[in-house]
């Protein structure tokens, strides 16, 4: 119920820079998430959010207040850290109460309320247990009716899930998402997983090394992405160095010609890309299409290969395909046609969606990974 | 197959059972003398003492020592719980924000500090007797007041205080201050209402391991206590000192390490199990 501004926030701790010139707008009610590898500064931020710790510079607003130097007590947040956090020596129903009776609310205030909030995260009549009586999905629920007891105008979460088992953080995640939506809260999200990201998330921000990449939604950070960073941490990936060697066509047929690996390469045209100009091509393994004879006219781009691999995962496979040299990851479905492409030892790969992102200075002799993971 | 092979190979493991068992219970009777002659080498000198309070004259049997203990021995029995009193009080106001800003707070030359708190724990009792006399004497002419005992008492003291306060505040994870700071506590109130609870178990080690070196403690007494005020532990010294050891002294002793037991007792009685249960240590 708040909308949160981020504005050239920095951290330094010591000579290690945490966080460098963020840059962030939160609308009112929007669920953003914070996504990266650890040590990227997503913790950092959101504890700086919180107030847990103190930027080095760089502004953060509330609404229209400065809350930069807050304590955390005085900014009305709600945060869900990575473990319950719940008070060991208190019961659950003191534990949710404890936000409000810190307030001095009185009791016939509280009771109501904590009723409420046990209700709200479904676990009414739990109020007399302790939290080590409960599991640990049942003591995060908890934690998350602590912080909204309290009617908090941001909800700040810290990878709340990674201590769970996975079919746990599976359910717990909408459980989530159908809380802040319920309750209009803005919530601010922090996690390194990525389909937690996509399946909640508004927004996602995808940091690193303390500077937020891209800014934008599931699509755009999956389909545009707009460093070789976020094309290779999101998803899977092939990468490959090149260089832009021509134009042709214009408006929506215009492509850029790029020579990559060995391969000539005909991409949806990128205006900002001049000829000389060194890139780095990324395709898409579920992109990469096992082609029929006769199928070529179909695709832009065939390159041919042969096959390495094949690692089946049940509803896909992933083929390892060398194509001059270099090893492509191509996904198909892993039914039937799976055994016959087996069979075949070559493939043709064709294929029209092509992301080019420009190359930093000096990568051309160093040419960049391709990770497949 | 022989009929007999089966009944022959029954007998086998069912001897190898057998034996393991007994090899067991020999482990088991050794162990158990262990325990018992450690007790009895511990307890003996105690036990000795016992007897002998309980002697009358002519190596009569009596309970008038105890009697005794109460009338003659009740004053010095009563300064000892009020300067224990006093100087726990002293120790906790001191160790909790010590304790705090030790485990919580960077600061250059913390481990110095921390070594010189702890220094009376390493040295010897007429040392800080002679150091205390020169500093009241010279400085804070306290030697004339209580309050220059419970000083010096809590400064021999005060490292076991501190000590398992550090220890408990290390071992308790910041989230839970984190959490709440953020649910709107004040400092104060997460102190009171999170922290203080959490560390009980510790705040209640000190405050035993305090009693006890308190209560008994003779040797720094001697050097700065003031004319009139003569704790327990002081008044045995005293006695055998003067007029060797009597029956009655004995029952005095006798008296102090019942104390000083049920101190204990009583610590694990209140604290080892209901305080304990539910909080993160168990």
């Amino acid at each position: 119920m708040s909308t949160v501004r981020l504005a050239a926030l920095t951290k330094h701790f010591g000579p290690t820079v945490a966080v460098q010139e963020f840059d962030l707008d939160v609308a009112d009610g929007e669920f953003v998430t914070l996504l990266g590898p650890s040590g990227c500064g997503k913790t950092t931020t959101l504890r700086m959010l919180a107030g847990l710790i103190e930027p080095t510079s760089g502004r953060i607003w509330f609404d229209a207040e400065d809350v930069t130097y807050l304590p955390p007590r005085a900014r009305n947040i709600g945060f869900v850290f990575q473990t319950p956090a719940l008070f060991p020596h208190l019961s659950v129903a003191d534990n949710i109460a404890f936000g409000l009776s810190v307030k001095g609310k009185k009791k016939d205030v509280v009771g109501p309320r904590v009723e409420e909030m046990l209700a709200l995260v479904g676990l009414p009549g739990y109020g007399a247990r302790l939290p080590a009586q409960m599991s640990g999905g049942q003591q995060q629920r908890v934690a998350l009716a602590r912080v909204l007891a309290t009617d908090p105008r941001v909800l700040l979460f810290d990878e709340p899930l990674s201590a769970l088992d996975r079919n746990l953080r599976d359910t717990l995640k909408y459980s989530i998402l159908d809380l802040q939506r319920r309750t209009g809260k803005t919530a601010i999200y922090v996690t390194h997983d990525q389909s937690e990201a996509f399946a909640i998330s508004d927004r996602i921000v995808v940091m690193n090394g303390g500077k937020a990449e891209q800014i934008g939604t599931q699509t755009d950070i999956y389909l545009q992405p707009r460093t070789q960073f976020v094309a290779e941490f999101i998803g899977a990936n092939n990468g490959l160095p090149g260089t832009v060697t021509g134009r042709e066509g214009s408006g929506d047929d215009a492509r850029t010609i790029v020579a990559a690996a060995g391969l000539t390469l005909r991409c949806r045209s990128r205006a900002e890309l001049a000829v000389g100009d060194d890139v780095v091509v990324y395709l898409r393994p579920e992109n990469l299409v096992v082609l029929n004879d006769g199928e070529d006219g179909r695709f832009e781009n065939v390159v041919e290969g042969k096959i390495e691999r094949v690692i089946f995962e049940g509803p896909t496979a992933q083929l390892r395909v060398d194509v001059g040299g270099r090893e492509l990851r191509a996904d198909v479905s892993g039914g039937r046609r799976l055994t016959l492409i087996e069979g075949r030892g070559k493939v043709r790969l064709g294929f029209d969606d092509v992301t080019l992102i420009r190359a930093p200075r000096g990568a051309a002799q160093a040419p960049a990974p391709a990770p497949l993971s | 197959m022989p009929p007999s092979a089966p009944a022959a190979a029954v007998p086998a493991p069912g001897g190898a059972a057998s034996r393991r068992l007994s090899s067991r219970r020999i482990a088991d009777l050794v162990s158990h003398a262990y325990i018992w002659l450690c007790l009895l080498v511990f307890v003996m000198p105690f036990s000795a003492l016992l007897v002998y309070s309980f002697t009358g004259p002519g190596g009569t049997y009596a309970i008038e020592n105890f009697q005794y203990v109460l009338g003659s021995f009740g004053e010095n029995l009563w300064w000892s719980f009020r300067i224990a009193g006093l100087t726990l009080f002293l120790d906790l106001v001191i160790a909790l924000p010590a304790a705090y800003a030790i485990v919580r707070y960077p600061f250059p030359g913390k481990r110095l500090l921390f070594s010189a708190i702890t220094l009376p724990l390493y040295v010897p009792g007429a040392v800080i007797g002679i150091s205390l006399v020169l500093t009241y004497n010279f400085t804070y002419h306290l030697t004339t007041s209580i309050w220059g005992l419970v000083l010096a008492m809590t400064v021999g003291s005060f490292p076991l205080m501190l000590t398992p306060i550090v220890v408990a505040l290390k071992d308790l994870p910041l989230v839970f201050e984190e959490a709440a700071e953020c649910l709107g506590a004040t400092r104060w109130q997460t102190f009171r209402r999170i922290v203080f609870p959490l560390i009980g178990p510790g705040v209640s080690a000190g405050l035993m391991l305090s009693f006890i070196i308190v209560f008994n403690e003779y040797l720094v007494t001697l050097f700065v206590h003031p004319t009139g005020i003569t704790t327990a532990p002081l008044r045995v010294f005293n006695l055998i000192r003067t007029a060797g050891l009597a029956p009655t002294t004995a029952a005095l002793a006798v008296t102090m390490q019942l104390i000083s037991f049920a101190a204990v007792l009583l610590f694990f009685k209140i604290f080892g199990t209901r305080y304990l249960r539910g909080t993160y240590l168990i």
